[in-house]
């Protein structure tokens, strides 16, 4: 059994017991460290010498054998000073890949206050707009207000909710932060979040439980859902986790709480691997698997390694790369960001097993172009959908189905600006045959 | 897929995704074979390493895929291909280890050898690389345990073994570290320099405030211990936040970083560091390191 406290939550133990150990160790390091590099100075070859080529009296450096445990940031900050500017130096590029614009990541409304949040992995902003923006036009819509900057904590923030009891706005970091940040309504700029919660490496979707005052998050790295009071904050545990082999969680993504049934849909990609070898040699001897994908129901209270109320998965269910998910408890149905073939899926809302969507909005004239988020309005019978490929949010008349053109499109760039789609990237190679820098992303 | 000449808002020419291309998130590593004409991609979330054709696009299945029980492999997290020996190696994070395979594997495939152990003081695997010519493994490791640094190992070590060296230490600037490369005896290293930050107070590590901003480092591959870098990519003017990875072209002379923050990917034209074999065909992974 996994046990959250052990692994994902240690970033709580450091903030209990091991900020002030830390610092001491940072401070006994930072002063032997500025003693080694006054030592050291001056006595590594000189660049020339090592760019005529590697031989034997161009290696060395060997005068100081230490090496650093614990943390290094104030050693190196000490020791940096200290040595022989190496070559090169601060250097600009020639050429840069970047994308000034948001990438639209993941989509709330809240009807009772008229306003849409949409989540900018891109550059770690939360942008609200009014409920009705967008036209036709080819015109960029302008955020009411923008949260965003360095007070703000954001980093690669995925999954965004609205609380329109309580006038909050939450957002997750799915990558470097691993922080859900809440903020008040109504705030805007380099703001300080009202409250800040550790949550697990890998956060992606986010539901609130308005009923239950908790709300719930899918970690994609650990295949698994956590559920914290709404209220959560600092290193609080969690009141729940669905994790295990039964529950069926492979790289979850989108989530949505279902008040009505009182049940969490998860949507998972179907990527799955042990974490340790402790847990590859549970049972079987088990290696990574790739699962089809599936969206899986559990009961809202579900806890520990349950099996899912429902799965949907299957061919039949067109289900690839599913990201954010959207609930509509008054038509009795759900919409899936079907990022893998540019589409929306709707089902009932029980379906379950290899079914096909009831409707799929999907096409050319549709302008969904890597559909990460999707917000069902039902009552005002439209459906929301953002594009992480494209610059742009569109909106459908709710019960849209085929090729069918938007009703409204918000653009957050001038018309065909090219979306680089980077998403905190973390590799790169080079083709020489083709000549291009391929980058996973 | 990017032009190697794209330059500002641009996208790319082609792209690789959908549920049949086995994709996934955090995937920190990737290898281009110049001979073979292959892409090798590790899938950290399914314990999978992934080779599509060189030209792949759209939603194009991998040509072989290596994973399950017997391939030892845990959550892969980085890669590199030894096109001399026909190899592919393989650098894991929670596993602790680099995994050798033979480079046509496929299927639940048992490793040609592991580096595994103790001895090893290896922690989280970040990055690797291997020097054909002259027979060794470079890994970068981090770790709260062990140093932080980059590994050298012989190209056949196998098991728990002692390293070569280790170039770790205050001097060397390595907080962090991701994926490296090998090229002509030298080591070329992602220094990252991202950091937690576990005060809830404080303000979140972020693009607007880094505290020791990472940069591209160069070492000797004879280096050993607190060794500064021989040259480096750093400053404000490079515009490096926390560079995860690298990717060389010796025959531009030019140096490919990709940094997590910015969202961006970098171009440095810095011909000494190439050396006199700037312009000499590709030998082994130095054209593509993950």
């Amino acid at each position: 059994m996994w046990v959250p406290t052990e692994r994902s939550f240690a970033i709580g133990r450091d903030i209990r017991g091991g900020m002030q150990e830390q610092a001491k160790r940072w401070t006994a390091l930072g002063n032997a460290v500025i003693l080694l590099a006054v030592l050291g100075a001056g006595q590594r070859p000189h660049a020339s010498q090592w760019l005529t080529g590697i031989s034997s009296s161009s290696v060395g450096n060997e005068e100081d054998d230490d090496t650093c445990s614990g943390s290094l940031l104030s050693a190196v900050q000490a020791a940096a000073p200290a040595t022989e500017v190496p070559t090169g130096g601060d250097i600009g590029p020639i050429r840069m890949v970047q994308d000034p614009y948001p990438s639209l990541h993941s989509i709330a409304l809240d009807v009772a206050t008229n306003q849409v949040v949409i989540s900018d992995s891109n550059r770690g902003n939360l942008l609200f707009y009014p409920r009705t923006s967008g036209s036709l036009s080819p015109s960029v819509v302008v955020p009411e207000r923008q949260i965003r900057g360095p007070a703000t904590g954001m980093m690669f923030i995925a999954g965004v909710a609205l609380d329109s009891a309580h006038n909050e706005v939450f957002t997750v970091d799915n990558d470097i932060g691993d922080r859900m940040l809440v903020f008040s309504y109504g705030v805007e700029g380099n703001v300080k979040p009202k409250r800040v919660l550790f949550v697990p490496h890998g956060s992606w979707g986010a539901s609130l439980d308005a009923a239950r005052d908790e709300i719930a998050i899918s970690v994609e790295h650990i295949n698994t859902v956590v559920v914290y009071r709404r209220e959560a904050s600092g290193a609080e545990a969690p009141l729940r986790v669905i994790h295990g082999n039964n529950t069926g969680l492979a790289d979850p993504h989108g989530l949505a709480i279902d008040t009505r049934d009182h049940q969490i849909l998860v949507g998972n990609h179907g990527n799955w691997a042990p974490l340790t070898r402790l847990e590859a040699m549970q049972g079987a001897l088990r290696g990574g698997q790739f699962q089809l994908p599936s969206v899986a129901a559990f009961d809202e209270t579900a806890s520990g390694d349950v099996k899912p109320l429902r799965t949907l998965q299957g061919e039949h269910t067109q289900l690839n790369w599913p990201m954010g998910l959207s609930l509509d408890p008054v038509h009795n149905e759900f919409a899936v960001a079907n990022y893998g073939s540019n589409s929306i899926l709707i089902f009932r809302r029980t379906d379950q097993g290899d079914v096909a969507p009831v409707r799929v909005i999907e096409g050319n004239r549709t302008g969904i172009l890597g559909p990460m988020g999707v917000a069902i309005d039902p009552q005002n019978d439209e459906l929301w959908v953002t594009n992480y490929r494209d610059h742009s949010a569109v909106v459908f008349a709710r019960t849209a189905e085929g090729n069918v053109a938007p009703k409204r499109i918000l653009r957050n760039a001038p018309l065909d600006t090219p979306a680089v789609g980077f998403g905190n990237p973390g590799a790169v190679a080079y083709d020489s045959k083709r000549k291009e820098i391929l980058v996973p992303n | 897929m990017f032009a190697r000449l794209a330059n500002g808002n641009v996208g790319p020419v082609r792209v690789i995704e959908g549920q049949k291309t086995k994709l996934s998130r955090t995937m920190h590593g990737i290898a281009y074979d110049e001979l073979h004409d292959e892409i090798i991609v590790p899938v950290h979330l399914a314990g999978a390493l992934l080779v599509f054709r060189g030209d792949a696009e759209g939603e194009d299945p991998p040509v072989r895929v290596i994973q399950g029980p017997h391939t030892g492999l845990l959550r892969p997290e980085t890669v590199a291909l030894d096109v001399k020996h026909n190899e592919i190696l393989v650098g894991e994070d929670s596993g602790h280890d680099v995994l050798v395979f033979s480079r046509e594997a496929h299927g639940d495939t048992a490793p040609l050898r592991v580096i595994r152990g103790p001895k090893t003081e290896l922690d989280e695997v970040r990055g690797v690389a291997v020097d054909p010519d002259r027979n060794l493994i470079v890994v970068s490791s981090r770790s709260k345990t062990f140093p932080t640094g980059i590994w050298v190992f012989n190209r056949t070590d196998d098991g728990d073994v002692v390293p070569q060296a280790i170039i770790a230490g205050p001097k060397t600037g390595i907080v962090r570290i991701r994926q490296i490369a090998v090229y002509d005896g030298r080591i070329f290293v992602a220094v990252k320099n991202n950091k937690d930050s576990f005060d809830a107070n404080a303000a979140a590590p972020s693009p607007w405030d880094p505290d020791v901003p990472g940069f591209i480092g160069v070492w000797n591959i004879g280096d050993n211990g607190n060794a500064p870098p021989r040259a480096w990519i750093k400053g404000p003017a490079t515009g490096l936040i926390w560079p995860a990875g690298l990717a060389l072209n010796s025959a531009d002379r030019e140096i490919y970083a990709i940094d997590s923050v910015r969202n961006g990917m970098l171009t440095f034209f810095m011909p000494e560091v190439f050396g006199s074999r700037g312009n000499e065909p590709a030998v082994g992974n130095e054209q593509g390191k993950e």
